[in-house]
């Protein structure tokens, strides 16, 4: 189960952060700063799986923004997360036309409703980019008219 | 409520000012900056406009990103919740996981929120599925349990799947709620056929397995069902998940699995599917050859990967292979994938090879890890050699002559930390211990570690120097050097009994000309305590007194080094040597008290003149009778001195028997154990030190226990 999203650019400054259990301010901003302080100490040669305070980590690097899977420490399948990371930005992609940490913050939102569409209680429900779309296609339509 | 006036919508601040101002606005205005925004959205959230909500909600987000505490606006988001505007409902009920926790008190209020918008249309429906997936209680779940099961059976699949998730949340809040309703979503789900539907199906599986696991036998036929025939990845990831558990409820169903298995292991590209099945394979299917052997292909190809997260991935799902057996086939690869490897991935090596490290790899173990340790993993490297050499005291040791003498010097050398420096001394004794045989290597031993600890403190000769390192860092280097210091010491001078003249020798030499033997200040007595056992040895082995006068001065050049020992200590050490020495005197001197003594010469007589008055001829008893008394009792004193004279003589006549017979019993001995070790190691000998795991079991193992290990291995 997923236990919390995250994307956090290289100041530590978080643009976006999505809580399945429920942590207060403190603790968050705590837990936002370390994994951000070890993911920035990681090399390129180095894997993307780490362990931190009872969760299994999981990063990647997408020009100045990471985003930053943290789980139970059960048994994980981490390849398959690696690569919704990817499939999260290419939605993300798909909808903003060439996302970049900008458009997530002046439309956080947005990129809110897209993750939602995807993950529900921690678990990844929809991969299928035009379905995840759909619904906020449907929202902007409305909007115009 | 209020209503904002045209003039001040003009100046309303939007998410995008903001956004900027915050990221000009210094370090130091940013709490002025926060507190300003904080209190415009306070009054901005009670305006009628629905726009300007919408803007004061976006802007609560951004802060909350920020790091701002915005649980003070817990009453006005679920308030938003309800608005008739669905941008605004929405952006309330993505806000909500930020501000409503487990304990809210608002919760009660969104109950018929909820209810009232799953009536409405998909989208809107959707959205609040999701709202109650991130927020539900228990109280809540049980409230809306029959409006979430009623749209399991929505004809839109978005709504369906959303329903499907959301009742995996609330069975793991309550159990209870699952009997009588799991079958109704069982059925659904066996006529579903939209994938995205199923794969929630497939989560709300493992959500009940965690909580219910013995409900396993409702759902698998249809786990059975959808692993034969779909072609999804992320679909099949979550089955063969499921599977994995599934199998170690009901090993039957292995069986079934054995031919689709060998098909998507076949067929797949996915590198995660790959994964997935290799770590199912691994775990449950080892007896099936030919599965197994597919699957390890393609764990040796992760572990040769060019892609580091496939190497972490690969030794991962070695930590799950139970035997070292199994564990030998990948050794290659294991070790090749090392000198590759991040920091973490090496540790995970290191985990592997200390729970399944034998008697057959530990050579090539040991030397692999010695040669390509590095700065950053050195100290976890160490810890774990000794760890394998010591585990199940020294099972996987079939060659302890080499293990001390190749090995632990080596060791030695790379040891860099205090921990280390205590696991090294602890392995020393126990091994020692357990082949006693060992200890006529200790001066060899000695002599390799510190003359390479000699050497690299070249730059440390001199007291002047020490009392300037003394206040560095430097100190704390030599600290763990120190300890293995004073265990060598200590075990040199244990086995001073089994050395040779010769080795002995050697031994004061080489300690003569060590320039580090300032630095170890906290070792002065175990220094001293070697030297006074060792030359006691000396005296013992040379009866001709031919090197002693030589080791006298030698011993004394040492505690000249020695700088802070007192004067006190030295004139003791002397004063012991001199009284060990002289010990054959002393049992002359004893003997003389025995004897009777006899009469004064004539000769001494003339140069002694008696005392004036005095007849030395005259008796001074002038009674007889008190004479032949005295006479009388002296002799039943002398006959009674005499008996007693002679059971003493035949007592120590025994005893000295006994002595004799037990000294060639060790002289025989010690000859036999030093014979063949006189000779250099020879590496077709017969092994002969036999390492004793008898004695001292630690509380709770049982020697049965060990046999078992034995026979399991």
């Amino acid at each position: 189960m997923i236990n919390f999203i995250l994307m956090v650019n290289k100041q530590g400054q978080t643009r976006l952060a999505q809580y399945f259990q429920f942590l207060s301010v403190k603790e968050r901003m705590t837990l936002e700063g370390e994994l951000i302080r070890k993911c920035l100490s990681r090399s390129e040669t180095q894997c993307s799986f780490l362990e931190h305070r009872g969760y299994k980590i999981i990063y990647r690097r997408y020009a100045s923004l990471y985003f930053i899977i943290g789980m139970d420490l059960e048994e994980e399948n981490e390849m398959a997360y690696l690569e919704f990371i990817h499939n999260l930005v290419e939605t993300l992609d798909k909808y903003f036309e060439n996302v970049c940490e900008l458009d997530i913050m002046f439309n956080i939102e947005k990129a809110h409703y897209i993750l939602e569409e995807m993950v529900m209680n921690g678990q990844i429900v929809e991969t299928n980019k035009t379905q995840i779309l759909a619904p906020i296609h449907v929202l902007d339509k409305a909007k115009d008219e | 409520m209020f209503h904002l006036s045209q003039m001040d919508q003009i100046f309303l601040k939007s998410l995008a000012d903001v956004v900027r101002t915050s990221r000009t606005t210094s370090q130091y205005d940013k709490l002025t900056f926060t507190t300003q925004t904080i209190a415009d959205i306070k009054n901005e959230l009670q305006s009628r406009q629905e726009s300007v909500r919408y803007q004061a909600l976006l802007k609560l987000f951004f802060l909350a990103m920020e790091g701002n505490n915005i649980r003070w606006a817990e009453f006005q988001i679920i308030n938003l919740m309800g608005s008739g505007d669905f941008q605004l409902k929405l952006g309330a009920q993505l806000a909500a996981h930020l501000v409503i926790d487990n304990q809210s008190q608002g919760l009660i209020m969104v109950t018929n929120v909820f209810i009232k918008e799953f009536k409405s249309s998909h989208i809107e429906c959707s959205s609040t599925l999701s709202c109650l997936g991130t927020i539900a209680n228990k109280d809540l779940s049980d409230s809306l349990l029959s409006h979430v099961l009623k749209l399991t059976t929505n004809t839109k699949p978005l709504i369906r799947k959303k329903a499907i998730a959301v009742l995996s949340k609330i069975f793991t809040i309550n159990p209870l709620n699952i009997p009588g309703n799991l079958e109704m979503v069982i059925q659904q789900l066996q006529k579903e056929t939209n994938i995205s539907v199923l794969a929630c199906g497939i989560s709300l599986f493992c959500s009940i397995m965690k909580v219910a696991p013995k409900l396993y036998p409702l759902f698998l036929s249809i786990v059975y069902d959808q692993i034969s025939k779909q072609k999804s990845n992320w679909l099949l990831i979550k089955l063969v998940r499921i599977s994995n558990k599934l199998i170690s409820l009901e090993p039957r169903f292995q069986g079934k699995l054995i031919e689709h298995y060998t098909r998507l292991l076949n067929q797949t590209n996915s590198k995660s599917l790959q994964y997935e099945l290799i770590y199912s394979i691994m775990r449950h299917f080892k007896n099936h050859s030919q599965l197994y052997e597919s699957a390890g292909d393609i764990l040796k190809q992760f572990l040769n990967h060019q892609d580091p997260n496939l190497r972490c991935l690969g030794l991962e799902c070695l930590t799950h292979i139970s035997t070292s057996v199994g564990l030998m086939e990948f050794q290659e690869q294991i070790l090749e994938s090392f000198k590759k490897s991040d920091y973490f991935s090496k540790l995970q090596i290191l985990q592997l090879f200390k729970d399944f490290t034998n008697q057959n790899n530990f050579q090539t173990v040991i030397e692999f890890f010695l040669k390509y340790s590095d700065m950053e993993s050195n100290d976890k490297i160490i810890e774990s050699l000794i760890f394998i050499i010591t585990k199940d005291k020294f099972i996987n040791v079939d060659d302890p002559e080499k293990l001390l003498l190749v090995y632990i010097p080596i060791i030695a050398q790379k040891i860099d930390s205090i921990d280390n420096a205590i696991r090294f001394k602890e392995l020393l004794f126990e091994l020692l211990t357990r082949v006693p045989g060992l200890k006529v290597y200790s001066d060899q031993l000695c002599n390799q570690i510190l003359q390479t600890y000699a050497t690299q403190s070249d730059s440390l000769q001199g007291p002047t120097l020490n009392i300037v390192k003394r206040h560095t860092q430097l100190k704390y280097s030599l600290n763990h050097r120190e300890i293995i210091f004073k265990s060598l010491i200590m075990i040199v001078g244990e086995s001073v009994k089994l050395l040779k003249l010769e080795a002995l020798t050697n031994i004061i030499k080489f300690l003569e000309q060590l320039n580090i033997l300032n630095c170890y200040e906290s070792s002065l007595s175990d220094i001293d305590s070697l030297l006074f056992k060792i030359y006691i040895q000396i005296i013992k082995s040379d009866p001709e007194n031919q090197i002693i006068p030589q080791m006298e001065q030698l011993i004394k050049n040492i505690y000249t080094k020695l700088h802070n020992i007192s004067i006190v200590k030295i004139s003791f050490f002397y004063e012991s040597l001199i009284q060990i020495k002289s010990r054959d005197q002393l049992q002359q001197l004893y003997n003389l008290f025995e004897e009777d003594l006899p009469p004064i010469n004539l000769e001494a007589q003339k140069l002694i003149k008696p005392p004036e008055g005095l007849d030395i001829n005259k008796s001074f008893q002038i009674d007889i009778s008190e004479i032949e008394k005295i006479k009388n009792t002296n002799s039943d004193y002398i006959e009674q001195k005499q008996l007693i004279q002679q059971q003493q003589q035949i007592e120590q006549n025994q005893g000295e028997q006994q002595d004799q017979n037990s000294e060639i019993q060790i002289k025989v001995e010690n000859e036999e154990e030093l014979k063949p070790l006189n000779n250099k190691i020879d590496q077709n000998a017969n092994k002969i030190f036999i390492i004793n795991r008898d004695e001292e079991l630690p509380p709770g193992i049982n020697q049965d226990d060990i046999n078992k290990f034995k026979e399991e291995e």
